[in-house]
């Protein structure tokens, strides 16, 4: 259940600077303040194409999209972004922006007419930005709204999240559901800093160049801010390959849930599995340290994921540290990340060593996310295809996965 | 210890040399009478001129003195202009006679907008003002991301904020009517992670029209700073690691075939108007500088020959420690470079470049802006910049008009030219008590920093783990925070505000057939070149992998394959950049 459940559920906004605009200092002023302001904020990142502001807004079934923009073409772009909003099922989704003095009044005229809710010009206090925010665009959807395809997956997991909206926007089953098409779920944990977003953008990249036809989701979990309820959901900024239709790509604030997982994840993962379309399925916890299994801890026994991955950085602190990280017994999976860094040489046996004492014959992946290319990530996405029932094909079929029945 | 670590040191262990020095002066009877000595035969080397209304005065100030602990002190822990450790200036008569026509020009304008054409009729306006031929380019932002204009969803973005190129015709249109032979002709591009792909059609255009034999004489400066990009300009396409490797590739390349261009300017700017503190900028900029420095070195460069080819380039805005920031900076660049890369004196100077601070510049009330850029000029002076580009009033809202860009340009003219506060006496304030306190409390800052970033392991280790962007970030919320509480007085937005309207300037925007002429422009050359570009392609794919010198290839590549032909093809080969919050 979630902490708060009397209190209404978080506003959610995404925030994102246009293509080819690298201005980032005022968007991220305004991330921290809307955070502080008990808001989550999904963050996109920079020079962002109008696609994957749209893709991004449409997934995270966010109440509002902001778009900070300070390198002109301001009209052209926010009209794209309403545009195409509208046409992948995210027209109910406002949109406003600033740019300091490089959009003007006249802009915002033309800018209202095409579609753009508001624009906050130059000088304008932080306090009543966040004012007008909280005040226009928290306002729940009216009820019924019938959505489709993504959207729709992602409405649901916002009910699962907590009834920020009144049910209305259900979903029906989904295309390819029971007919067998469950996905595999791997759950991935690990310290903060271990890297474990990047490696698994960068296993996400592999199964787009190795799977054709299929598609991916993820679920990255990332933590409130115990005070305000807020969060700064970042995840996006570095997965530069989640840009793709073919992922789905959900960020979970874990409001007030002290397990590494929101608690939503459950339901969120069961939708996923239930939406019958995603060949795999990542599940990526906040940064856990040494005393749990945030996939084994959440009531729900092991089945809650089908498998885990444990991502360790070199610098665990020593031997006598991996006798105590209870991931390290429990993950099907292990995988030292930051092969580049001078500890890793050590990390390496240390970690294999310990592996060995269990007996069950787990061999430690050697990866160095950071770097394009790693053959070590590649040498774990083929462990991990093979583990999900996914086995690249040898002919010239259409799809390159066949499922393998166990 | 990283190499940061011991430049820290190399700094602290002059300054105890130092005070050394200047204790010895006061007991060593031998050692005071030879500074006695020196002193006097400076004060006798220097020339006499008179104001224009009648006052005789030497060119250069020197402190009132004959105590040999305090010449011992000026000497060792300032340096005469142009002497090492270079507090006071880079060269002895830096600002002098700006009528005669002598010295070096400080004046850099900066201009892009909308097509080559149109830029390059901004250069012709605005150089008719000017004695020397100074040209400084802005690019649009997809030229700044490697994108073509016909790149999907850029089409509102070409041509505004800056000029629109695609091709190495674009670059002949840019240019065309100057002579870049010319002695006193310097053109600057503000470009970074395309730099090479763009320099490589510089020189390619300049070959076209003034011959193969023109490349030596090609005289400028492209910014290339790929550390500054990441942690705070965020115009980064290709990996950390590759992207060092192009610069180098480019900064070796240039050394011996253009030795009169500068190909990286090291620069602190975008991390000041990012938020950091000047302290911050100072510290981030020189760390970064000196990381090229080990990186080259590595490669196996000759610090001597690169190390004259280095510029920086810092903001300054009103803050107190930029009177001193250019000083300091000189001086710690001066000393890290002789003790720790055992660098000689024309690799030891740090040569500057200035721009007036673009954050402190407000949309309202906007004509305050000049007052604004006017002080900031006089402090960049102060600290003795080899060049200063002054900001447009009308900035906050617009790219310049030329209105407000020449009353930027002419409010150099009236520090350096009109008033006689630098024209016939170097090292006016060098010295002075006020500025001695701040270089000390500045550099001290700027050496903890330093240390700070060393026992993250270095540059490059720090940056990985965010540390220079989260102190940019939280220097920048806290300015903030300043603006809207009123702690920090910004006049005619918190505090004093007259109630004027905010400006209806007329806005420099680029009218969409123009941005749609540059698509079919750019279609037509590849249209041309369709048989040519795949194997050109194919050449720097194979010197990419084979591990030879980009650069020189790219300047081949350059005549037959388009700005977002080459960044696809390279971002093809060693992977994208992966932001970084």
């Amino acid at each position: 259940m979630p902490a708060r459940s009397h209190a209404p559920a978080p506003v959610r906004i995404l925030t994102a600077v246009p293509l080819c605009d690298g201005h980032d200092s005022a968007v991220t002023t305004i991330n921290l303040e809307l955070a502080r302001h008990g808001i989550e904020v999904i963050y996109l990142g920079y020079h962002q194409p109008v696609s994957a502001i749209v893709r991004a807004a449409v997934q995270e079934d966010v109440n509002v999209v902001g778009l900070s923009s300070y390198n002109g073409g301001h009209i052209v772009f926010f009209k794209e972004v309403v545009d195409q909003l509208r046409q992948r099922g995210g027209g109910d989704i406002p949109v406003f922006g600033g740019g300091g003095g490089t959009i003007t009044a006249a802009d915002e005229r033309v800018m209202k007419r095409q579609g753009t809710d508001r624009i906050f010009f130059a000088g304008t206090p932080l306090t009543e930005i966040m004012a007008t925010i909280k005040r226009d665009y928290a306002r729940r959807p009216k009820p019924g709204g019938r959505f489709t395809g993504d959207r729709a997956l992602a409405r649901a997991i916002t009910l699962a999240e907590g009834g920020a909206r009144p049910p209305g926007g259900r979903r029906k089953p989904a295309r390819g559901a029971g007919s067998g098409h469950r996905g595999f779920v791997l759950g991935v944990a690990g310290p903060g800093g271990a890297g474990k977003s990047t490696l698994i953008d960068e296993l996400v990249s592999r199964f787009l160049r190795r799977c054709p036809g299929g598609r991916i989701a993820i679920l990255a979990n990332d933590p409130s801010h115990p005070d305000s309820g807020g969060a700064i959901l970042g995840d996006r900024v570095s997965a530069i390959y989640a840009q793709d239709d073919r992922v789905f790509f959900r960020s979970l604030a874990t409001r007030g849930s002290l397990t590494g997982l929101s608690a939503a994840a459950p339901a969120a993962i069961e939708i996923l599995r239930q939406a019958g379309e995603f060949d795999l399925v990542l599940v990526e916890s906040v940064g856990v340290g040494q005393e749990s299994d945030p996939f084994r801890t959440f009531g729900r026994g092991p089945h809650l994921v089908d498998a885990t991955l444990f991502v360790v950085p070199p610098h665990y602190g020593g031997r006598i540290q991996l006798q105590k990280i209870a991931l390290l017994a429990g993950a099907d999976f292990v995988a030292l990340n930051k092969c580049d860094h001078p500890m890793a040489h050590t990390a390496r046996a240390e970690i294999q060593a310990r592996l060995d004492q269990d007996g069950k014959g787990r061999r430690l992946h050697a990866t160095t996310a950071a770097r394009h290319f790693d053959p070590g990530v590649d040498a774990l996405f083929d462990t991990l295809a093979q583990r999900a029932g996914l086995v690249p094909s040898t002919g010239g079929d259409k799809a390159c996965w066949m499922e393998v029945t166990p | 210890m990283s190499q940061l670590g011991r430049i820290a040191d190399a700094v602290d262990t002059y300054n105890a040399h130092v005070t050394d020095e200047v204790a010895r002066a006061r007991t060593d009877a031998r050692f005071a009478a030879e500074l006695r000595e020196r002193w006097a035969r400076i004060q006798e080397s220097i020339d006499w001129t008179v104001s224009p209304t009648g006052t005789p005065l030497p060119r250069l100030a020197l402190p009132q003195t004959d105590d040999p602990g305090v010449i011992a002190g000026y000497l060792l822990g300032q340096g005469l202009p142009g002497e090492f450790p270079y507090a006071n200036a880079g060269y002895r008569e830096m600002y002098l006679d700006r009528d005669s026509g002598a010295g070096e020009e400080p004046m850099r304008l900066f201009a892009g907008l909308g097509l080559a054409e149109d830029t390059n009729k901004r250069f012709h306006y605005l150089s008719a003002h000017q004695k020397s031929l100074r040209l400084s380019t802005a690019f649009d932002g997809p030229t700044l991301y490697g994108l073509d204009s016909d790149h999907e969803g850029v089409l509102g973005k070409v041509g505004e904020g800056g000029v629109a190129i695609d091709t190495v015709e674009d670059m002949s249109r840019l240019f065309a009517g100057f002579d870049l032979t010319r002695k006193d002709a310097s053109v600057s591009m503000t470009m970074n992670a395309p730099a090479p792909v763009i320099l490589a059609m510089f020189i390619a255009a300049a070959k076209r029209r003034f011959g193969p034999d023109c490349v030596s004489q090609l005289r400028g400066t492209i910014q290339a700073d790929m550390l500054k990009e990441v942690q705070a300009q965020n115009e980064v396409i290709f990996p950390i690691e590759p992207s060092l490797r192009f610069l180098c590739d480019m900064i070796e390349w240039c050394v011996p075939n253009l030795p009169r261009w500068y190909p990286v300017s090291i620069s602190g700017y975008h991390i000041a108007e990012a938020g950091a503190t000047p302290v911050q900028q100072a510290a981030f900029t020189l760390s970064n500088g000196f990381t090229y420095v080990g990186l080259l070195k590595q490669r196996g460069a000759d610090v001597n020959q690169f190390g004259p080819r280095l510029s920086f380039f810092l903001d300054c805005g009103l803050d107190v420690e930029y009177l001193v920031l250019g000083r300091v900076a000189r001086r710690i660049w001066a000393i890290g470079m002789r003790d720790v890369f055992g660098a000689g004196a024309k690799a030891q100077l740090l040569k500057l470049h200035t721009q007036t601070s673009g954050r402190s510049l407000i949309a309202a009330e906007f004509q305050n802006n000049l007052t604004r850029t006017a002080v900031e000029l006089m402090l960049a002076y102060l600290n003795y910049t080899n060049s200063c580009h002054s900001n447009s009033a009308d900035e906050p809202f617009t790219t310049p008009t030329e209105k407000y860009a020449t009353l930027a340009s002419h409010g150099q003219s009236i520090i350096l030219e009109e008033s006689g506060v630098f024209k016939h006496m170097m090292n006016m304030f060098g010295g002075a008590p006020g500025l001695l306190v701040l270089e000390q409390q500045v550099e001290k800052a700027i050496l903890d920093v330093f240390r700070e970033m060393d026992t993250l392991g270095g540059v490059l280790a720090a940056q990985e783990q965010r540390y220079q962007r989260s102190k940019i970030q939280e220097a920048g919320h806290a300015y903030e925070e300043q603006v809207y509480g009123g702690a920090r007085p910004i006049i005619g937005l918190n505090r004093y505000k007259t109630g004027e309207p905010l400006p209806s300037v007329p806005l420099a925007r680029t009218p969409p057939r123009k941005q749609r002429l540059q698509v079919e422009r750019l279609r037509a050359f590849k249209r041309k070149h369709a048989k040519q570009a795949p194997a050109a392609l194919q050449r720097l794919e194979n010197v990419v992998r084979g591990g030879g010198n980009v650069f020189a290839e790219l300047v081949s590549t350059v005549e037959v394959c388009s700005l977002g032909q080459i960044t696809a093809c390279l971002t093809g080969i060693v992977g994208k950049f992966r932001p970084m919050v």
